[in-house]
């Protein structure tokens, strides 16, 4: 009696919370996160169910056990890859050690799961069969190891993914109380949710599955075949700066290419030849140089300071106009009249390139963007070999996503639009977009028309006559710059190791797309050129767009002139189009007509005679009966 | 109030159920989508056909439209 009492009100207020404790939880009802789509709506990251599948060894009858466990180990064989005889192994020793959580697969997809529920034994279901199922949501990318790294990783905060996350993919998630059930349930206590959850938003990214595939796969030959260290190719849309394609591939321990790093983003390196593209265009604003200006390229080598400048053809190429040191890509011809505009006064050099906001980086949302690094008259690291060394390319630091911007202001005639990776950010449900990412313009002239008239020119002759002629094609035609550098030149021991590549547009007039690809350390004794190891990846992307695109001819046909013929044609169009019930009038129809009409409704016609009908067998209003044969007496 | 709880609770079953096949079924949808993604994929196509002996196109498609006036 006491004891009762002192439950009741001396230790009361601690068991009733007790109670509640047990009872009652604080649910939190997980958000949905968005999916990642590509442009044109196929699937790039959702979240999907993966199983774990374990076995519980002691739960399963003997008899059942003897029976059938060589047939679920064959059959486990069979899905998982390993050998028949490991899995009895593993079966049996669970067995023998009364093991109830064996580890038998993890993350499988839904159809293996599937699969794997009906395999013998595990039929039999979680009691009898011993099957146990542990769900987990992982984030999945349909496409594979295809644009990985710029589609990202929730995790690690990478690509897209990272930096849309927090925005708009993963939403809220909502909190409710729940009481104890049976089954090991719980409901709900209030009616309304505490904290409604809200699912994450979709978003659309610029990225074109087929461009993708064309990029990633011409870039991988192309690293396979030249056994390089890495590589990227990206794809702009010329006008909106809609990245279409970016493919990033590095070759791992195991001798295979895959997506490890965003180097297209991430790598600021020197950019060699590609950047004499940005030297052209600062030297002709500045009326310094013009296209015909002749330079002499001398015997292929200038000496600064006891350090050589050399052309890449022995010799040098003689007395070239300026524009054609630009094709052939002489370093001493560019050198030389870049020393001599701006030797005296190379911060109003500098200072051109700043302009362009070369110098800057272009702020994309996904994080982990290269800095670039144009030296300064006034840093300390500034020093006589500078200017002669920046003009082809050595001493200053850019990534090729940098790069590529600065080549798609030159195709879209000076206007420099910013990278773009998403289009918008979708709901699911509604599929109204919630939010859309226009255009960003960071400089709407970079320079003159006059200059961009120019270098466009001199760009579409490296590929007819220049360093690129090899990939020259009559179909179609391109424009761009090809870049060889050393690297790592710091090691003079060590083997010369270079970094080929190409930057351009396509097609030369009006572009369309601008493109860069970039191979580090390719092996020197198959090829390293800018016009060899990168170039034909380039020339792959470009053909493949174009053999994509179909060429439209218009063919103007008057209208027919039989105008009683156009008549009954429509009449037929009309009377065909109803919907009928029962057999329809065909009498005065042309024999023709009717038979075709009648057949549709599903009739077998059988025709005397030839032309309009006369009379028909069955009556008008009659039920459509399939099996029935309808005679027309045509006169 | 039994009644209405146990009806609340059998609703609270069935939102389980349902749950579960809502997200089966999701799974099963995304993975059969990213199934058809990599069989559709242009560089998968001109693998298989390899042995057929057909490649792709050279030329682009030539679309002839029809205008009257």
């Amino acid at each position: 009696m006491y004891k009762l009492f002192s439950i009741q009100y001396v230790h009361g207020n601690k068991y009733r919370d007790l109670a509640v404790q047990r009872t009652v939880k604080k649910d939190v009802i997980e958000a949905n996160r968005g999916s990642i789509y590509a442009d044109d709506g196929s699937l790039l990251a959702t979240s999907v169910p993966k199983y774990d599948i374990r076995f519980d060894a002691v739960t399963v009858s003997e008899e059942n056990f003897n029976a059938e466990v060589n047939s679920l180990a064959d059959s486990l064989a069979g899905l998982l890859g390993k050998s028949s005889g490991y899995y009895k192994e593993k079966l049996k020793k669970a067995r023998r050690n009364k093991n109830r959580y064996t580890l038998i697969a993890r993350n499988l997809g839904y159809s293996d799961y599937i699969k794997i529920k009906s395999f013998p034994i595990f039929k039999l279901g979680a009691y009898k069969g011993g099957i146990i199922v542990e769900q987990r949501t992982i984030r999945e990318h349909p496409i594979a190891g295809i644009a990985r790294r710029t589609i990202g990783w929730q995790s690690s905060g990478a690509g897209i993914e990272g930096a849309y996350g927090e925005d708009y993919l993963e939403g809220v998630n909502g909190e409710r109380l729940k009481q104890k059930i049976a089954k090991g349930q719980y409901k709900p206590i209030n009616d309304e949710n505490e904290v409604e959850p809200k699912n994450g938003l979709d978003v659309i990214s610029t990225i074109n599955v087929n461009i993708q595939d064309i990029a990633h796969h011409a870039l991988l030959e192309q690293l396979e075949k030249f056994e390089a260290e890495h590589g990227t190719v990206v794809v702009m849309e010329t006008n909106s700066g809609e990245v279409k394609a970016i493919a990033n591939l590095k070759r791992n321990s195991k001798g295979k290419y895959t997506e490890q790093l965003n180097h297209a983003i991430g790598e600021a390196h020197e950019p060699g030849s590609t950047f004499k593209l940005m030297v052209m265009v600062a030297a002709l604003e500045d009326k310094a140089v013009d296209s015909s200006t002749v330079v002499d390229t001398e015997n292929g080598i200038l000496t600064f300071y006891g350090k050589h400048v050399r052309d890449s053809k022995r010799g040098g190429y003689g007395k070239i106009s300026a524009a054609r040191a630009f094709e052939v890509s002489s370093n001493t011809g560019i050198v030389k009249l870049v020393q001599k505009g701006f030797k005296d006064d190379p911060e109003r050099f500098v200072n051109r390139l700043y302009n362009m906001g070369l110098n800057d980086k272009l702020g994309v949302a996904i994080k982990g963007e290269g800095r670039p690094m144009i030296p300064h008259p006034n840093d300390k690291i500034w020093s006589g070999i500078s200017l002669p060394w920046m003009a082809y390319g050595y001493g200053v630091l850019l990534t090729p996503l940098q790069t590529l911007t600065f080549y798609n202001a030159i195709a879209n005639n000076g206007e420099m639009v910013k990278p773009r990776f998403v289009k918008e950010v979708r709901d699911f449900k509604s599929r109204k977009p919630i939010k859309t990412f226009e255009k960003e313009v960071i400089n709407p002239k970079i320079c003159s028309d006059a200059t961009i008239g120019k270098v466009k020119e001199m760009m579409r002759n490296v590929v007819v006559r220049g360093t690129a002629a090899n990939i020259y094609s009559e179909d179609f035609s391109m424009a761009g710059k090809t870049g060889t550098c050393i690297t790592d030149y710091g090691n003079k021991n060590a083997k010369k190791q270079y970094v080929a590549s190409f930057s351009g547009y396509f097609p030369a007039d009006n572009p369309k797309y601008s493109c860069i690809v970039v191979i580090h350390k390719p092996n020197t004794s198959i090829g390293y050129y800018g016009n060899v190891v990168a170039a034909p990846v380039f020339k792959k992307i470009a053909k493949k767009i174009y053999t994509d695109t179909p060429v439209v001819d218009e063919v103007e046909i008057g209208k027919s002139e039989y105008k009683a013929l156009e008549k009954k044609y429509e009449e037929y169009l009309v009377k065909s189009r109803k919907e009928y019930k029962g057999v329809p009038d065909v009498i005065g129809m042309s024999g023709m007509d009717a038979i075709s009409f009648l057949e549709n409704l599903g009739l077998k016609v059988k025709v005397i005679g030839n032309g309009k009908v006369r009379k028909q067998s069955l009556n008008v209003g009659e039920k459509i009966d399939v099996s029935k044969e309808i005679v027309l007496e045509l006169s | 109030m039994i009644a209405s709880s146990h009806n609340a609770e059998k609703k609270v079953f069935a939102i389980g159920d349902l749950d579960k096949s809502v997200k089966e079924l999701r799974s099963e949808y995304v993975d059969l989508r990213s199934q058809l993604m990599k069989l559709k994929m242009e560089s998968e196509i001109a693998e298989k056909m390899k042995t057929r002996g057909l490649k792709s196109s050279e030329v682009p498609p030539q679309k002839i439209k029809v205008v009257t006036r």
